[in-house]
């Protein structure tokens, strides 16, 4: 299935790209394999940062042997204003808009906060890598 | 106005409490595309039902009667209180057509934006674009090849599995047309004010069904809820927060947050059979109104029209 396999990619590109952003900094492709917890094969990730390398997703310079793989400099379509906070300004703001924006989460209200904290186990820890 | 007049609003009175809460019953994907519908249904059925009762009024004076070669005695038999309903109905349709397509028109601008902007987003892998931004923040940009947008600041802040969720939850979002919905009922909630509850309810499902895709896809519910509440939390706890007062309230208010958190802490719901057929039935009824409103309007007219040339 064509479009079963197309779905699949689309998933590692997006798992290599946010492992690679969150890091906030070039990585191997070793050290991305570890980044993603070792779930994916080595030639798995390789291929995937080739391909978003490619595509002009990634920039890429020698390191030792290997390369190391890092997000592209902003590319020039985008204004530097456009962040996502300004985006979400412009977008999703006032209460006349159709807010066509589907955050992943909305703002808290208090008792949010408390049964999240609960669930996390933890209290004013935000912090990601650690596994409760 | 016609007791068959009546089942349309009565129908959207009787969602605005019970929609939300037989939606609550149902998997997300089941109660989203039935309340949209049932929103619709009813919003169309009662400005239909609305504007014939308006009609009706019109068509008591002198000049439209003999315009339309109709005996206004026979037009309808029914008092004054029947007219002032009617000439109510006139009012109240008009405010709501207007509402609407201003909402419509909102929405038209809204999505263009939208789609504008996705196609200046450049490069993607698989639909997601990263930008540098510390303030934690994920949404999905609907477009014609729409996109999952995720910030820096809050890939920073989920382990890699839980960013597995996060990404898995907006794609299902622009996989599943989840705007489509949202805008039809809010649409449909503009037109009609009553149908509110259901707009907000289908919000609020959206975000449930693609928390329950996102769960299936990574197989581990309890990985989906910690993901939500990292997410949420770390967004509540962003030092950088520049978003207006006002939207902010609203976003609390249809996010639920914790209770998302919470369902998926619980077994997946069940499919059951009860609260569908009590929505559909429900939406029904409402169709079945404004139906029976319109073959017996026309039969009406039909007679005063004979009436009228029997008299001459």
């Amino acid at each position: 299935m064509p479009g079963s396999s197309g779905r699949a990619r689309g998933a590692l590109e997006r798992d290599v790209l946010a492992c690679l952003a969150a890091a906030g900094r070039p990585m191997t492709t070793a050290e991305v394999q570890a980044g993603l917890h070792g779930r994916l094969a080595y030639t798995t990730v390789l291929t995937t940062l080739t391909r978003l390398h490619a595509k002009g997703v990634l920039t890429r310079q020698p390191a030792g042997r290997a390369f190391a793989y890092g997000l592209a400099a902003e590319m020039d379509e985008i204004p530097a204003s456009l962040t996502a906070r300004g985006m979400r300004r412009l977008l999703d703001s006032g209460p006349d808009r159709a807010s066509v924006l589907a955050s992943f989460v909305a703002d808290l209200s208090p008792e949010d906060e408390r049964i999240l904290s609960e669930l996390l186990g933890e209290r004013g820890h935000a912090e990601g890598g650690e596994r409760t | 106005m016609t007791p068959a007049m009546w089942a349309p609003i009565l129908a959207a009175v009787v969602l605005a409490p019970a929609g939300s809460r037989l939606g609550r019953r149902l998997p997300p994907s089941v109660s989203v595309p039935l309340l949209t519908l049932a929103a619709l249904a009813t919003a169309v059925a009662t400005g239909f039902v609305l504007a014939v009762a308006a009609f009706d009024a019109m068509a008591m004076l002198g000049p439209v009667a003999a315009l339309g070669h109709w005996s206004v005695a026979s037009v309808r038999p029914g008092g004054t209180v029947s007219i002032m309903l009617d000439v109510a109905a006139g009012l109240i349709v008009g405010v709501l057509l207007a509402a609407a397509v201003r909402r419509a028109t909102r929405i038209g601008v809204d999505i263009g934006h939208a789609v504008a902007t996705c196609r200046r987003l450049g490069p993607d892998a698989g639909g997601l674009v990263v930008l540098r931004d510390d303030e934690p923040d994920a949404f999905a940009l609907p477009g014609v090849r729409g996109r999952v947008v995720v910030s820096t600041g809050m890939l920073r802040m989920l382990p890699p599995d839980e960013r597995r969720v996060l990404l898995a939850h907006e794609r299902a979002h622009l996989a599943h047309g989840h705007q489509i919905y949202v805008q039809l009922a809010g649409l449909a909630a503009a037109a009609n004010p009553l149908l509110r509850p259901l707009a907000r309810e289908v919000e609020r499902g959206v975000e449930r069904w693609a928390d329950e895709v996102a769960a299936a896809e990574v197989g581990d519910r309890r990985l989906a809820a910690r993901a939500v509440a990292r997410a949420g939390l770390a967004r509540a706890r962003s030092p950088v927060d520049s978003r207006p007062g006002l939207a902010l309230h609203a976003a609390a208010e249809r996010g639920g947050v914790g209770a998302r958190a919470m369902a998926l802490l619980q077994p997946p719901p069940r499919r059951r059979r009860w609260p569908a057929v009590a929505l559909i039935a429900v939406t029904l009824v409402a169709i079945g109104g404004a139906a029976l409103t319109g073959s017996t309007t026309e039969d009406r007219f039909e007679r005063a029209q004979a009436d009228y040339t029997l008299a001459r």
